[in-house]
């Protein structure tokens, strides 16, 4: 009885350290991304783009698939196992969805503050400009006419005769993308620094030379954060699930080594 | 005693089972009323409602005044992502989100790596995946779902894993498009099924088919509706719920597809789709019983090019007459059609119209979807025809049914829509990413072996075709291109303005550029000064704009006034014309007429020819540079028609046209340092079309009276 459980016991510890012994590579950090992988990336893109992606952007493609990797290799680690990329993909997304779970609490006033303060420029209410303007088509000699116009329009700022603009003669609090909707980006860049309450230019645009008169502006600001409270608060619980993720990868990332081929050349 | 109720409650059970189940096979089989006479014992799954309106934060920047002569927004109503059956089949992993983001001007990703951006943001946007199987192709590939381990998921499996996503997996997606698809969708529950029971009680049919599970089809529509919702923003972005409604005639597989665009953030709980209906008339009829409930819906059709020419029949669905009530239910739920997109453009064909010298352009001859491609009969097929037999049927007093106005949007299945020639992805993913695949540059030795074993294993004909240039891969997508915009007339940026425009179709469309185009007919518009900033506020009060009817005035002739304006990044305009529609007082024969109405660089139209002198602008092959200092910025004009009769029912429409550029297959060979394929168009141009104004005379005393006689025209 006794040299039974001796005997089973022998050949537990023996499967036990053959199963260390040919599972050890499993338990490596070092991520093997293939030649083949990286060419066919590279060939789409270059399919496609019409050159060789630059460093920067083969960099950016090695970069996700190391980081898809990674996320896979600590979902193996915690059980969730099946040998199918669908399945490594999804892993990857359930890791991705838990961390983002875990910090979906509703911020404190203080981390909204926080959040605003450090992310002011995204909240920036861009400088708008109500202006109206004289416009010479570029179908009659508008480089001329626009001069001559402009000349008259300084000197007794009497009512001169200009074509009709498709988009009308008068707009108000245009931002500065909405002007370059309209007009062409050439054109917005005058008003950069462009002085109220006179007639300025001629600039020209896409269709043609344009008097302007900038009636009023407002600057650009940064609102109170009350203001925009509502959307600071979505945006930062966006921001934290999107931040859960990559600080959870970049805490693990070190641990990992990635083994590219050094000498890889692509060039067709 | 026990057991004898046991007894009596198990052979209950299945009894009343089969005796329901038997009474609906009489109902549905054998139209003996038996269950009908219940009023009230089916319910209409498709007529269920759900708010899906969310809270949301009241925008920083505040919404721009309302302008009374209106704004031309640009968008594209004509979508897939993900969701779509084909679209995920065919390497597209882009969600609704992304597509709204890249509408809003933010780059997102095409299946094969690289970026896809806009030069310049659009202003409104509907993703509209195929309502039919949504969200269950992604379903069978995730092995992870319950439905996935079904026999027929089985070929889908991981068709999107990494490795898989390159452009030589075509031929295995061709093939599970085309023939694996077919089989599954038509696989029914057995008849004892419970959900058999369930379809019948719930007007809900695709719950009896063995492949569709109903929870991630609602989930993939929750999930469009909630993205259309979230990206809404009044007076600055218009994001439309909507969907396509992907039906086709039964034996010619002739294309019906149109999309449904909703106004509101309340939806049913489910899109209608082929499987409720092939019969787009039943759609119309789902659609009047949607806006009883509150909910305003239009649908659109679009490649009538690839309809073997039945998009736009002179008979109904099932092949009886036209009749008022037809004209009216169709002009009410669909007031706009796609004339331009990806897969060609369905103005007209030069077998048409072979006095338009523009007749030929962009033209994809091939049933949509057919494989292997078959030709598509082009009567039936194109906008111009349709509003000749428009005519016609009203002529003989059937109705008007084709008095739609004209849209353009793009079909992609990657989320983005490829307008650009200079930057051109095409429309579906891995298939015609890349520029060997889309038959525009010879295929390397290497491609040709692979796309021959690939063939050969999935039992493909082998599309290649040889030219002086080398060998090209010969699938039918030389046939697309990069278009196209739909454009709306509207006061403002919001679902209800533009929506209101697509109704009173004040809505013009464009091969992806962004020209832009006033239209009006009136009898005093020639006293308008072309030169006054009031001209557009006097046009409005004094005529009638584009998509209405001017009405006969005291048999006067009607003034037109065009004014278009160039797109601020495209090529200058080359020429404005009218294209005028007609038929005969005396015999109803269809006629129509190409007039040149205004000339770039200070030409005149030749008063015999109808016809603008050569501007001399050219385009260089080798780097696709063009002419420049030629072409028009803007181009206005008043004109009369030198033909008018006042009697006579007829149509206008306004074509503009840019100066000649590189089409993308030029663009992709030049790039790629080869000639352009000798077998196809170097250059196009790009353009505009706006919606028709008819011209409506007084009432005629001649009752026409069709021969046969036998066939109610009334209302019923």
């Amino acid at each position: 009885m006794k040299s039974k459980i001796t005997v089973f016991f022998i050949i537990g510890l023996c499967i036990y350290l053959l199963d260390i012994g040919f599972n050890s590579d499993q338990n490596t950090k070092d991520i093997f991304i293939s030649d083949q992988e990286i060419t066919s990336l590279i060939s789409a893109w270059k399919s496609q783009v019409g050159r060789n992606p630059t460093d920067d952007e083969i960099s950016r493609i090695i970069s996700n698939l190391v980081e898809e990797e990674i996320l896979y290799r600590e979902a193996l680690l915690l059980g969730l196992d099946r040998e199918d990329r669908i399945i490594k993909r999804r892993l990857a997304q359930k890791i991705t969805f838990l961390k983002q779970e875990s910090m979906a609490d509703i911020p404190s006033n203080k981390d909204l503050t926080d959040f605003y303060t450090s992310n002011k420029e995204k909240y920036y209410i861009q400088p708008t400009y109500t202006f109206k303007h004289y416009f010479f088509s570029a179908e009659n000699n508008s480089e001329e006419r626009s001069n001559i116009a402009f000349k008259k329009v300084i000197n007794n700022n009497q009512a001169i005769k200009s074509d009709p603009f498709f988009l009308g003669k008068s707009f108000s609090d245009n931002n500065l993308d909405e002007i370059s909707g309209n007009f062409g980006r050439q054109f917005a860049l005058n008003f950069n620094q462009v002085k109220l309450n006179q007639w300025v230019g001629p600039y020209k645009s896409s269709f043609g030379h344009h008097i302007v008169f900038v009636i009023y502006s407002k600057s650009g600001y940064y609102p109170e954060i009350a203001q925009v409270l509502k959307q600071v608060e979505v945006d930062l619980i966006s921001f934290n699930k999107e931040a859960a993720v990559s600080n959870y990868i970049d805490q693990i990332k070190s641990e990992y080594k990635v083994i590219i081929n050094p000498n890889l050349k692509f060039d067709e | 005693m026990n057991g004898k109720i046991l007894k009596g409650i198990l052979i209950a059970v299945p009894a009343v089972y089969l005796l329901t189940l038997s009474l609906i096979y009489l109902d549905i089989y054998d139209k003996r009323p038996v269950l009908s006479l219940f009023k009230n014992l089916q319910s209409d799954s498709s007529l269920e409602l759900m708010d899906f309106s969310l809270e949301k934060p009241a925008a920083a920047k505040a919404m721009p005044l309302a302008n009374k002569d209106r704004n031309a927004y640009y968008g594209d109503v004509h979508v897939h992502t993900k969701y779509s059956f084909d679209a995920y089949v065919f390497g597209v992993t882009a969600s609704p989100d992304d597509a709204y983001k890249y509408a809003k001007g933010e780059g997102i990703s095409h299946p094969l790596g690289y970026e896809m951006k806009l030069q310049e943001p659009l202003d409104f946007y509907s993703v509209t995946d195929h309502g039919f199987y949504m969200g269950m192709i992604q379903a069978y590939a995730d092995t992870s779902t319950d439905i996935s381990k079904q026999d027929f998921a089985k070929p889908f499996h991981n068709l999107n894993r990494p490795e898989n996503l390159t452009a030589d997996s075509t031929a295995e997606r061709a093939n599970i498009f085309s023939s694996v698809l077919a089989q599954t969708i038509i696989n029914p529950q057995p008849w004892w099924h419970i959900n058999t029971m369930k379809a019948y009680f719930t007007k809900n049919i695709q719950l009896a088919l063995a492949s569709f599970d109903y929870d991630v089809h609602k989930s993939a529509w929750e999930d469009i509706v909630r993205s259309a919702n979230e990206h809404n923003d009044p007076g600055n972005f218009t994001a439309f719920i909507g969907y396509e409604f992907t039906t086709s005639t039964d034996t010619e597989g002739g294309n019906l597809h149109r999309n449904v665009l909703f106004n509101s953030s309340t939806a049913p709980i489910r899109p209608w789709t082929r499987i409720d209906s092939i019969n787009p008339e039943d759609l119309w009829t789902w659609q009047d019983g949607l806006r009883e409930k509150g909910v305003d819906t239009i649908s659109m059709p679009h490649n009538s090019n690839g309809s073997n020419g039945q998009m736009f029949e002179m008979e109904t669905f099932k092949g009886g007459a036209i009749n008022r009530a037809y004209a009216e239910k169709r002009m009410r739920n669909e007031p706009v059609v796609e004339i331009t997109q990806v897969k060609g453009t369905s103005d007209t064909h030069p077998l048409l119209s072979p006095d338009d010298e523009w007749a030929d352009f962009e033209i994809m001859d091939k049933r949509v979807g057919s494989r292997p491609p078959t030709f598509s009969r082009p009567s039936g097929g194109y906008v111009r025809e349709a509003y000749l037999n428009g005519l016609t049927l009203d002529f003989s007093g059937q109705g008007n049914p084709y008095k739609f106005g004209l849209i353009g949007s793009s079909d992609t299945h990657t989320g983005a829509g490829s307008y650009d020639e200079a930057n051109y992805w095409s429309k579906v993913g891995l298939l015609d990413g890349a520029a060997a695949n889309r038959g525009s540059i010879p295929l390397s030795g290497q491609q040709i072996n692979d796309l021959k074993e690939y063939s050969a294993e999935f039992n493909q004909p082998i599309s290649t075709i040889d030219m002086n240039q080398g060998t090209y891969s010969n699938t039918g997508f030389t046939q697309w291109g990069a278009s196209g915009l739909a454009v709306a007339w509207a006061e403002e940026n919001t679902r209800d303005s533009i929506f209101e425009a697509f109704k009173r179709k004040e809505t013009f469309a464009t091969t992806g550029t962004r020209i832009a185009v006033r239209f009006f007919a009136g009898y005093d518009l020639a006293s308008i000064d072309l030169s006054s900033d009031t001209l557009v506020s006097e046009a409005y009060e004094k005529g009638v704009t584009m998509g209405a009817d001017l009405l006969n005035d005291d048999n006067q002739a009607p003034d037109f006034l065009v004014w278009a304006q160039k797109d601020k990044n495209g090529a200058a305009l080359q020429r404005v014309q009218i294209i005028k529609g007609w038929i005969d007082i005396d015999s109803g024969t269809p006629n129509e007429k190409v007039y040149d109405v205004a000339c770039s660089d200070g030409l005149s139209v030749d008063p015999i020819t109808y016809r603008c002198p050569d501007n001399g602008a050219k385009v260089s092959i080798a780097d696709c540079s063009i002419t420049q200092g030629v072409g028009a910025s803007e181009l206005k004009t008043v004109w009369n028609d030198p033909d008018f009769d006042p009697s006579i029912k007829s149509f206008y429409y306004v074509r503009v046209l840019e100066n000649p550029t590189c089409r993308w297959s030029s663009w992709d060979a030049v790039r790629a340092g080869v000639t352009p394929r000798e077998d196809l168009h170097e250059t196009l141009q790009e353009r505009a079309w706006s919606s028709p104004i008819w011209y409506v005379p007084a009432a005629s005393d001649i009752v026409v009276i069709p021969l046969g006689g036998t066939i109610s025209l009334g209302d019923s």
